[in-house]
């Protein structure tokens, strides 16, 4: 079936070595976005690459300076406390932010009555702005006596905690406001996934006398696989990314840089520390190679996925 | 500078301006440009050519404006106008660059102790001495009631934390944003730091690690060992009005931003007070000073500086004594009652008598607030001003925000030297041996 289709394309495009009207008209549609792929990301991310072997003027490259730029930003402290936290931000958002939805998924697909009401429920903090997200949940945590979650805590007569000021609590918390606003449209992918499962599988186990944990284990489980390692790989390639939660919520990457991040010192680079343009490349440079990395193993996923169903060749 | 559009009240008064300007000056023709200057946003801007023919920044940003060549040299327009000679000495130091000067100065501010009156009134520091039915700042001596030093500061402090059980705080120290390093070099040149000087060599070099400088982070290190502070350890200037509202009853403000603590902080401007920064253990006083420039885009025409600059005196910012000079500073007041401001005295950008005469003259008719708050502040500020740091200051402050909030975070552990050490030395090494 698939040789079949690939002779037939063989025929038809390029291959075949004459360009039909139809091609045109293909490549027609699809000029558009090629030239607007072109201006707002090929464009931009060949000059933020060549800026990075650069010395700057403002946002403009000056001399040629080789790797200098990347080895600036490996021996610059802060680096490595960034890149550290960024891989604890993922840590943490795997340990906190993964499970979390496939448990709702699970839960809500169980649910017989007011589900669409729970579905809203759970989705509706995915559809709050962000900046409100973390703003909202950095007056939730506001160290002090009488902030809402420490008078709370004080009422029941501990001591105020100090939460995002606290070095070792800030990124588990910035954590889990992340999954608090995202774990609702996570779950709503597992669900859908969840509603393929045929039910005559969860019947035949509970012939077959299977409990709950061993529905899950063997019937469940196996089906959302597939679901489970392709959100896993984009939650981490999201996570890297992490940049305006701790913006905001710690005051750029506080305290004393226990929150920084790969992205935001990026940022910092750029439009904080004076004539550091070019280091603001580089270190964007380092974080694209890791996320791209991650994007080949998503791909590879994905690739082994298709080959698997025959129902998407 | 041109108001956005949500600020009606403003657009209208700059919509009358602009149709004197146009009327006095037919072959200019003014489009208004609305720009809030951010650091994120200016780079954009300036590469993009997209940068208004004028507009407003920080004192602290025509350094890097100057070396990305994003502004204007105006020295010749400002020489033809002669304005020159009329600008403020200091504020024109702080816009000229290798004998040239890249703006125009819009007014100054310096820092000062912003007092909660009713809550210092609550705690017994301030009180009613003449039964007036008003807070007093003196007593029958007129000796000041409020801390005119660090040491009273943190004294007043203990009785504000003792005696409402830890809920409120006598200070609010910043930390966060370049906000805690600012302030702070203010506070170590009170206690007798230099934080940056010239050796004998002619190079610049950073002193972070001085004693004084050391005294000091020991201060804010006892305030917070001693609770005396609020737990936050990343605070900026954008939350000092809603903590003096609340949790705090001093913090160090500057004049020019007061007006926030009534609209954005729901105080009553009758319960602000404004006095001069506290001094230290040597009785060194300063008031760090800045402020607010107009500058150019540097692909502005020279006919279209030179408009812009004429447009200034339509909006009363220009050394001008014009009747069109005076009309703007009058609706300028006028607008600020009608949006509900505190009009206090300004800090002028120009030191010509007769402009001086006429500003003053309209301001002084204007003015809304118990200037007993304030004259102590006012009429000290022109001899303790302090400029920032001459190189690098807003890296000096990054930096510093990061000492402060490890002080923060461990006032009992932290090493005060050792911490101050390390900054200088990453200073040092990452912008002063560029110099």
């Amino acid at each position: 079936m698939k040789m079949v289709a690939t002779k037939k394309m063989q025929g038809r495009g390029f291959g075949g070595g004459r360009l039909r009207k139809r091609d045109l008209i293909g490549w027609g549609l699809m000029l558009p976005s090629l030239l607007l792929f072109l201006f707002f990301v090929w464009w931009p991310l060949g000059s933020n690459i060549g800026l990075s072997f650069f010395s700057s003027v403002g946002f403009s490259a000056n001399k040629f300076v080789g790797f200098a730029n990347y080895a600036t930003v490996f021996q610059d402290p802060i680096f490595l406390k960034a890149l550290l936290n960024t891989l604890k931000y993922v840590g943490w958002s795997l340990l906190i932010g993964f499970v979390i939805p496939i448990f709702l998924g699970l839960l809500l697909s169980e649910v017989v009555h007011f589900k669409g009401f729970f579905r809203t429920v759970l989705y509706f903090p995915s559809m709050i702005s962000g900046i409100a997200v973390v703003i909202m949940w950095s007056f939730l945590l506001d160290p002090n006596a009488g902030a809402p979650l420490n008078a709370i805590i004080t009422a029941l007569g501990g001591a105020p905690f100090r939460f995002l000021d606290d070095p070792n609590w800030v990124i588990p918390l910035i954590v889990i406001t992340m999954t608090w606003r995202g774990a609702g449209g996570t779950m709503l992918v597992y669900l859908s996934a969840l509603q393929t499962i045929d039910n005559s599988l969860y019947e035949e186990a509970r012939i077959e006398g299977a409990s709950f944990f061993q529905r899950i284990h063997y019937v469940t489980i196996p089906h959302i696989a597939p679901t489970i390692r392709s959100l896993l790989v984009l939650q981490i390639i999201s996570v890297l990314q992490i940049f305006y939660e701790p913006l905001v919520m710690t005051s750029g990457g506080g305290p004393d840089g226990a929150s920084e991040s790969l992205m935001l010192l990026a940022y910092q680079y750029a439009f904080v520390k004076t004539g550091k343009a070019s280091l603001s490349s580089a270190t964007s440079v380092i974080l694209s190679a890791l996320t791209i990395l991650l994007t080949i193993v998503y791909l590879t996923f994905v690739s082994k996925q298709k080959k698997k169903a025959p129902q998407d060749v | 500078m041109w108001p956005e559009s949500q600020q009606t009240k403003d657009l209208a008064m700059f919509d009358v301006w602009k149709d004197r300007f146009e009327a006095a000056y037919p072959q200019y023709d003014v489009k208004g440009a609305p720009y809030t200057y951010s650091v994120d946003t200016v780079n954009a801007k300036a590469q993009a050519n997209k940068l208004p023919t004028i507009f407003q920044t920080w004192f602290t940003e025509p350094s890097m404006l100057v070396s990305n060549n994003y502004i204007k040299d105006i020295t010749g327009p400002l020489t033809s106008l002669g304005w020159l000679d009329k600008m403020d000495s200091s504020m024109r130091s702080a816009l000229t660059f290798d004998g040239k000067i890249y703006g125009v100065p819009r007014d100054g501010y310096g820092l000062g102790l912003v007092l909660n009156l009713s809550k210092l009134e609550f705690y017994g520091i301030l009180s009613d001495v003449d039964g007036d039915g008003k807070v007093d700042l003196y007593d029958k001596n007129g000796k000041p009631l409020y801390p005119t030093t660090f040491e009273q500061l943190y004294e007043d402090s203990q009785i504000i934390n003792e005696a409402s059980d830890g809920v409120e705080k006598g200070f609010l120290v910043l930390s966060a944003n370049k906000n805690g390093g600012w302030q702070f070099s203010n506070m170590a040149w009170n206690f007798g730091a230099e934080l940056e000087k010239e050796g004998t060599d002619g190079k610049w070099v950073g002193t972070l690690n001085d004693s004084h400088a050391v005294e000091a982070l020991k201060w804010v290190q006892k305030m917070a060992a001693e609770g005396l502070l609020l737990n936050n350890v990343t605070l900026d200037y954008s939350e000092w009005y809603s903590r003096l509202s609340s949790q705090v009853d001093m913090a160090l403000v500057g004049n020019d931003v007061l007006s926030l603590a009534i609209t954005n902080g729901g105080m009553d401007k009758d319960d602000l007070a404004l006095v001069p920064m506290p001094k230290g253990p040597n009785g060194d006083q300063y008031s760090l000073f800045g402020g607010t420039p107009f500058v150019f885009a540097a692909n502005a025409s020279d006919d279209q500086v030179m408009g812009a600059l004429r447009f200034l005196e339509f909006m009363g910012r220009s050394p001008e004594t014009s009747d069109a000079s005076k009309s703007a500073i009058v609706e300028g007041d006028q607008v600020a009652i009608q949006k509900g401001m505190p009009i206090l005295p300004t800090i002028k950008a120009w030191s010509d008598a007769s402009y001086l005469s006429m500003a003053d003259g309209v301001e002084n008719s204007y003015i809304n607030v118990d200037m007993n708050y304030y004259n102590d502040f006012f009429n000290s500020i022109y001899t303790i001003r302090h400029s920032e740091v001459p190189y690098y200051a807003q890296d000096m402050y990054t930096i510093l925000d990061g000492v402060l909030q490890e002080v923060l975070m461990n006032p009992d552990l932290a090493d005060c030297q050792s911490l101050l050490t390390t900054a200088n030395s990453t200073f040092n090494s990452q912008y002063m041996s560029k110099l």
